[in-house]
């Protein structure tokens, strides 16, 4: 425990924990409670400013659990703890949506309570439901004792990289969730291999390599105890490895570790540590690894196959790549087979994968409304209780969507907002009326916190638009469009520039739908922004989230804008729903993001003479680069257009 | 004071109909003088003061009334009284030896200076000119006879001065949720030159001016026009810049004293959310 507690001092920026965890040591409440409670007393790494929150050293208590960082199953309900005492460990099903996002944004007291609520209902239901060494076990893996020291923290919300471990944290819970159904031999792996995945990238060599010969012994020691755990092997494989120095290995790590669901968080925390010490030529032990039959079942467990990515990009690593591919066919011919999964869900997972359903309030309405049709035709197996079933249900749809498409932080608040409902359930109803509360349930958060919250925006924001006004907007967002329609109903006379960027393109389709309706409307380039903007007088950006520092998380290309509106000194309305809030801090584009198809960079359509790109997978100095998102510090914002009212951008907590 | 007699001589027999009638009264109060955020910001502030007892549940509808009226009065009092809490607050602020620059004529600044002089403290005042107000003359005639030495500068000798000013004090017509201030034209000029210059700007407003606006820019906020008289007559085809006020953004403040505190201007809409909630 020590030398592995030592060793995650080292800060590594890929992978980030927060909040203590006890790697090795079986998830006892009260353990990690005390970790939790020693872990604040503890002197903090020398270098960590930031790993002071995911070091189990740091004296720094780690604020609101919810997050993202929490490697493995974390627990859900992280506010009670801590706001109450650290009585009730919020072990409990690890839902990925949970912990990936943490609880709902908490602007206004009732919104907190809801939240907070929420996540306390779940622990506890959640905690109960599974059967306590399971779950215990599941929400532990490498971040269970981070839970509970993070909710000993209070109050302070400041995450430092945790969203860096977003990003494996959802592939993590759908694996854990799902292999969670009786896999209690499998925690002690998991556990290891979590924890042992994630601290890889602070230590140094050393410390990395004798972890990992703890953990190959406990591993053997854990494989010997229980076979057949492809999840905890591909955990443990993926925990165990270092540095393998051949290419081929590390591309089907990638694989492997992309392979839904059982790419754990372990695996791409691990495959850091592999990265470094392969040009650092230090032998890995990858006996799991290398065990082709566990990559195999790894593989066979996926719903979307996944093709191996091409040319990856170092810094980007962390990150899933894309390897959408030819699954859309693949995809397709399954409809039928495939059991488990909903029709409506499966659907909506299909529109994701084509690109036909984009932008997080859409994205997050078709899922809430196909798990309102899931729900309505569910029926509760014999021998096993409606919440519990249905909550793993809804995370097993959930894993399907993310290998379909990464989550959105919008769609990774409703469904933390339904699980809550389901685990809040009282156990008296009937299933009958515990479906129809559910839908009702999932129809009122989508009239209330999107549907009104939009036309609470639309009237605050068209305050703001004068006679004679020159608007600027990037992309599409659909909050934007109502805003500037509605101001044209009202009469006011306004221009609107539309800026667009490559290769999504999303601009054009505002450009139609505006001049569809009569207003005056410029479109241009990206890369005109300093060209035009010394005539605007206002600019409005939509937002995927609203990060708790005031950070703003939206389209690629956002942050460009309003960076420069700023150096114009033209006010910036970043305009978004509260549901979309996060309590995460991102400092930089990079540690949370979504990679796109790189193919579509190397071509424009319509132009078949610019094919200096074509191959580009065969030279391997050349990688393509397509993200999705990109974060927008809080200076170059002047505004925030919520439901609740105009806030300042430092407000947001 | 004039809403709290409209509680007291409404025949309301419910509370919503009070709540009625005084919005009402409220309302046409606003219109008496649609540029003043000040009194709007306060007729709004005394609204939800009062009502905030239709939380309280009373059976008797009198005593409700009664209760209203208390409240009503009180939110008088305090504001009468903000002045002097304000003007202690500044008071560890202004030292022996320091100049202060003033710009506007506002009766809370008055306070403070008349505390400051008071405590025997020994300071000069620089008032500028304030056109087309004169609020500087006015400013100096009341400092004059409290024995305040004080200074006449006109509008431009502001940053000419500004080296030998130790401190800002302004006050404010409204307080806005971004933290900034409405006041006089001229109060961001001064901010500007004071905050490139590294010298501290004070605000002294009490906290029923905070008002739940948000303006983006200068051209943000409702026009409030005075005409200015130029001394000679305009020719023909020349447009004149009649606009009363300008919009100080929170950058350039430095604290602003209110009956609640000593503030920082980031900290205002937190307390404008607890008062208006």
């Amino acid at each position: 425990m020590d030398p592995r507690r030592a060793a995650r001092t080292v800060i590594d920026p890929k992978v980030r924990q927060v909040g203590f965890f006890t790697p090795a040591v079986p998830p006892q409440r009260s353990q990690s409670v005390t970790v939790a409670v020693d872990g604040g007393g503890s002197p903090s790494p020398p270098m960590s400013d930031l790993s002071a929150a995911s070091n189990s050293l740091s004296p720094v208590m780690i604020p609101p659990p919810r997050h993202v960082s929490v490697p493995v199953a974390v627990p859900a309900p992280l506010s009670p703890l801590r706001r109450e005492s650290l009585t009730s460990l919020p072990v409990g099903s690890y839902n990925p949506s949970e912990s990936l996002l943490g609880t709902s944004p908490l602007l206004s007291p009732s919104s907190r309570m809801d939240g907070s609520e929420f996540t306390e209902d779940v622990s506890p239901s959640a905690w109960g439901g599974r059967g306590g060494s399971a779950k215990v076990a599941s929400s532990f893996p490498g971040s269970g004792g981070e839970m509970m020291a993070m909710k000993a923290g209070s109050g302070n919300t400041f995450q430092p990289k945790s969203s860096l471990t977003t990003a494996s944290v959802v592939k993590m819970p759908p694996g854990v969730s799902v292999k969670n159904k009786g896999a209690s031999v499998e925690s002690p792996h998991e556990r290891d291999g979590g924890p042992g995945a994630k601290p890889k990238e602070k230590m140094s060599k050393a410390e990395r390599r004798a972890l990992q010969e703890e953990q190959r012994a406990a591993k053997a020691a854990a494989k010997a105890a229980g076979e057949g755990r492809k999840p905890t092997s591909a955990a443990a494989s993926a925990g165990a490895e270092q540095g393998k120095t051949a290419k081929p290995s590390s591309q089907k790590k990638d694989t492997a570790q992309v392979t839904g669901n059982v790419a754990t968080q372990d695996k791409k925390g691990v495959d850091r540590p592999p990265e470094k010490d392969r040009k650092k030529e230090v032998p890995p032990p990858r006996m799991q690894f290398d065990d082709k039959s566990r990559v195999e079942k790894a593989k066979r467990r996926a719903v979307v196959n996944q093709s191996e990515a091409r040319n990856i990009v170092e810094l980007f690593r962390h990150l899933p790549q894309y390897i959408h591919g030819t699954q859309l066919p693949d995809l397709e011919s399954k409809f039928f087979q495939l059991d488990p999964m909903h029709p409506s869900v499966y659907k909506v997972g299909l529109q994701y994968l084509a690109g036909d359903i984009s932008g997080g309030n859409n994205r997050c309405i078709s899922m809430l409304l196909a798990f309102r049709d899931a729900i309505r035709d569910y029926s509760t197996p014999p021998e096993k209780t409606l919440i519990r079933d249905l909550t793993a249900k809804i995370s097993s749809y959930v894993s399907f969507l993310i290998e379909c498409r990464s989550l959105s932080i919008s769609m990774g608040n409703a469904i933390k907002f339904i699980k809550n409902r389901i685990a809040k359930l009282p156990l008296t109803l009937s299933e009958s009326e515990a479906k129809s509360s559910l839908q009702s349930d999932i129809d009122h958060f989508i009239n209330v916190k999107i549907i009104l919250a939009d036309k609470v925006i639309v009237s605050h924001a068209v305050t703001k638009i004068r006679d004679g006004d020159v608007l600027l907007t990037y992309g599409f967002s659909c909050v934007v469009e109502m805003i500037l329609l509605s101001a044209h109903e009202l009469g006011k006379q306004f221009r609107v520039v539309i800026v667009d960027s490559r290769p999504k393109l999303e601009g054009q389709k505002l450009l139609r739908r505006l001049v569809g309706k009569g207003l005056r409307c410029t479109y241009t380039h990206v890369n005109a922004i300093s060209y035009i903007m010394h005539e605007v007088t206002r600019v409005f950006l939509g937002a995927s989230s609203v990060l708790s520092n005031g950070t703003v998380y939206s389209r690629v290309g956002a942050a460009c804008v309003a960076m420069v509106a700023h150096a114009f000194r033209v006010p910036v309305l970043i305009c978004c729903e509260a549901y979309k809030f996060h309590e995460r801090v991102q400092l930089d584009s990079i540690c949370f993001n979504e990679l796109g198809d790189p193919d579509v960079i190397s071509e424009v359509p319509g132009r078949a003479d610019l094919n200096h790109l074509y191959n580009w997978a065969d030279n391997e100095n050349l990688q393509l680069l397509n993200l999705t998102y990109d974060a927008m510090p809080s200076d170059y914002v002047s505004v925030i257009v919520t439901d609740y009212g105009m806030i300042k951008s430092q407000k947001i907590r | 004071m004039a809403l709290s007699a409209v509680i007291r001589t409404s025949e309301a027999t419910t509370m919503m109909e009070l709540e009625i009638e005084l919005k009402r009264a409220s309302d046409a109060l606003k219109s008496s003088d649609l540029t003043s955020i000040s009194l709007s910001a306060g007729c709004d502030l005394f609204m939800r003061y009062v009502t905030r007892t239709k939380a309280l549940e009373y059976e008797d509808f009198d005593a409700a009334k009664t209760r209203l009226m208390e409240r009503g009065e009180k939110f008088g009092e305090l504001s009468l009284r903000a002045r002097k809490t304000i003007a202690m607050l500044c008071q560890d602020f202004i030292f022996d030896g320091c100049t202060i620059l003033v710009h506007g004529f506002s009766r809370v600044v008055l306070e403070v200076l008349k505390m400051a002089a008071t405590n025997r403290k020994l300071f000069r005042v620089f008032c500028t000119e304030g056109r087309p107000d004169s609020t500087g003359i006015r400013l100096s005639n009341e400092l004059a006879k409290l024995g305040i030495h004080s200074k006449l500068l006109i509008d431009s000798a502001v940053a000419y001065a500004m080296d030998e000013v130790d401190m800002v004090f302004f006050g404010a017509d409204g307080v806005v949720e971004s933290g900034g201030i409405i006041n006089m034209m001229g109060t961001y000029q001064t901010a500007l030159v004071a905050h490139s210059m590294n010298k501290p700007v004070y605000v002294a407003a009490e906290c029923y001016k905070f008002a739940r606006l948000y303006p983006l820019d200068q051209k943000d906020l409702a026009p409030a026009l005075r005409p200015i008289d130029f001394g000679v007559k305009v020719p023909p085809g020349v447009e004149v810049e009649t606009s009363a006020r300008d919009y100080t953004p929170p950058q350039y403040l430095t604290l602003l004293f209110t009956d609640i505190g000593v503030l920082t201007p980031s900290v205002v809409s937190d307390e404008l959310i607890k008062l208006y909630l």
